[in-house]
């Protein structure tokens, strides 16, 4: 088996734009490039997350980025599974590679969510839930979150503060990320006299509708010597991922157990636990996320996720050290659905290669990643990056 | 609408112990949404029930999440459960725009099988572990619109949950 490094990445400007989304990834492309040859030189294939062709009228998205990219006649293959869809293209760019099908892949995603306003992207997060009986009774994505956030509050000593907590973390980690949407950290009072959305989440609870795109490159050992001086590889060590219940009914409301098979495969698969993780991007779409991402990816007991919020050395007995979205998360930095797995590769390429600026965790060399789809883990991928 | 004689699957004490065959798979079986639908406006709530771990799955399907058995039958339900959790969607999807703020549970039916629906109640009157009951109402009186309904969609009920 090969081994996949990303050796480039590259994204657009997030939050709402005037690109198109064909122009946001141009512009993820052009920065992943910008030290390397030609696309057409570099990589033999392309998978693309998209979330949903009703904000552009758009599927095909395979063939159009490839052809942006100047790539023709190479296999280039759009894949959804709503925002877990751009950690389901690196995953295939990374079994490609592994698998010697590739010696390089383009991963990638995009999403111009702005394109039908508030009102286009909640009908086409719509889809993302079951149809026949929760669509049919009017549910939207903060009210699936909302029903796992209020049944969090009443199992756990967890409050709606607690939550508010990590939304103002995320919003301090994103002021120091030049990439993401919010620059400006906001404080707890502000995000607790919020408008509700769905109670008990407010306006600061919910990652915003964002447009945007990403891109890296995998690329196997001697694609990334022949590219890239070493310390600007980062290893793809191992990769995970489980679809659980679609339906938030039949799903266990306070434990995401797809996420920890999937955190934990992946874990397996790098011959790593999560001790070695020394900072993760998790998929905080609604605050609650963090908190359940956190016991899921095995860094913090069953209910005391919430002290993802608390320096390492103030939190409870059977908490790792790891430090949570210092991207800023799908909170603050920006949740373009289709493009956000890749911006959790991004932020962990940046950490893991010391780029991370005002931001950059010292010693930094293992990162988790778990991007998810549907409501909470319906799907979720997890990726473990290592410079070791 | 099912006529139940020649409709063995919505046999409540059915012996099904394995895989459906696929000339069970047909718009009468509850195992199909056309089917569960039609027993739903005949105030029929039916699940499948797996005769292996005895998770309920609801709409009915073929497969136990739960254990991988194909040993599901199909079981008639309570209409009383509680609420597992609750919030209220503030900014609906177009189609129940009319209708916000919808209120909106996870309830657990004294069964076990669990199903989100609409309460018609405000939020401030539903906190966790109140007894509801389930009705049946045909999608004109529910106040959707018919624009979302797809074709196959229109005749369909819509549940709804009471306090009691």
């Amino acid at each position: 088996m090969s081994t996949a490094h990303l050796i480039a990445v590259g994204s657009s400007p997030l939050g709402k734009t005037d690109l198109p989304g064909r122009d946001l990834f141009s512009k993820a492309l052009a920065e992943a490039f910008e030290e390397l040859p030609d696309p057409a030189d570099v990589v033999d294939g392309l998978y693309v997350g998209a979330q949903s062709e009703r904000y552009e009228n758009q599927i095909m998205q395979g063939t159009l980025m490839a052809e942006w990219a100047g790539l023709r006649n190479v296999p280039a293959e759009r894949v959804e599974a709503c925002a877990a869809a751009g950690a389901l293209a690196l995953k295939n760019a990374v079994r490609d590679v592994r698998a010697g099908v590739h010696d390089a892949v383009l991963a990638c995603g995009v999403e111009k969510m702005t394109a039908g306003g508030t009102e286009g992207a909640t009908n086409a997060l719509g889809a993302a839930f079951e149809r026949a009986l929760e669509q049919r009774s009017g549910i939207t994505a903060p009210a699936t979150y909302a029903l796992l956030a209020r049944r969090y509050l009443h199992e756990t000593d967890a409050t709606e503060r607690d939550l508010a907590r990590i939304a103002v973390k995320n919003h301090r980690n994103a002021a120091a990320n030049p990439r993401a949407m919010f620059q400006e950290a906001v404080d707890v009072e502000t995000v607790m006299d919020a408008p509700d959305v769905a109670p008990p989440l407010k306006l600061y609870d919910c990652a915003p509708v964002t447009d945007g795109a990403a891109a890296v490159v995998v690329a196997n050992d001697e694609v990334a010597a022949d590219l890239r001086s070493r310390p600007d590889a980062v290893r793809v060590a191992g990769v995970g991922s489980a679809a659980n219940n679609l339906a938030v009914a039949e799903r266990d409301l306070t434990y995401v157990e797809g996420a920890n098979v999937a955190a934990t495969t992946a874990y397996e698969d790098a011959g790593m636990d999560a001790a070695d993780v020394d900072v993760a991007e998790v998929h905080d779409a609604f605050t609650v996320c963090e908190a359940l991402l956190a016991e899921a990816a095995e860094f913090a007991p069953k209910g005391h996720g919430i002290e993802t919020v608390e320096a390492p050395e103030d939190r409870s007995a059977g908490w790792s050290d790891v430090q949570i979205n210092t991207s800023g998360g799908l909170k603050a930095r920006g949740h373009p659905i289709g493009a956000t797995g890749i911006l959790q590769a991004v932020e962990a390429y940046e950490q893991l290669t010391g780029r991370a600026d005002d931001r950059q965790v010292a010693d930094a060399d293992t990162a988790l990643l778990i991007n998810e789809g549907g409501v909470a883990d319906a799907h979720t991928v997890a990726h473990v990056l290592t410079t070791q | 609408m099912t006529d139940e004689s020649n409709s063995p699957m919505t046999d409540t004490d059915s012996t099904t112990t394995g895989p459906l065959l696929p000339e069970d798979i047909t718009t009468d079986s509850p195992f199909t949404l056309p089917g569960f639908f039609d027993a739903l406006a005949e105030g029929r709530l039916v699940a499948a029930r797996c005769t292996e771990c005895d998770t309920h799955l609801l709409p009915p399907r073929p497969a136990c999440y739960g254990c991988g058995s194909r040993a599901v039958t199909v079981s008639e339900q309570p209409r009383t459960g509680e609420v597992r959790s609750y919030t209220s969607v503030n900014r609906p999807p177009s189609a129940f725009e009319h209708l916000a703020p919808i209120t909106i549970a996870v309830v657990e039916l004294d069964s076990s099988a669990r199903l989100t629906g609409r309460v018609d109640a405000p939020l401030a009157d539903v906190t966790i572990g109140d007894r509801v009951e389930l009705q049946v109402r045909d999608p004109e009186e529910a106040g959707i619109d018919p624009d979302f309904d797809l074709s196959y969609e229109e005749e369909w009920p819509v549940h709804v949950f009471e306090l009691v």
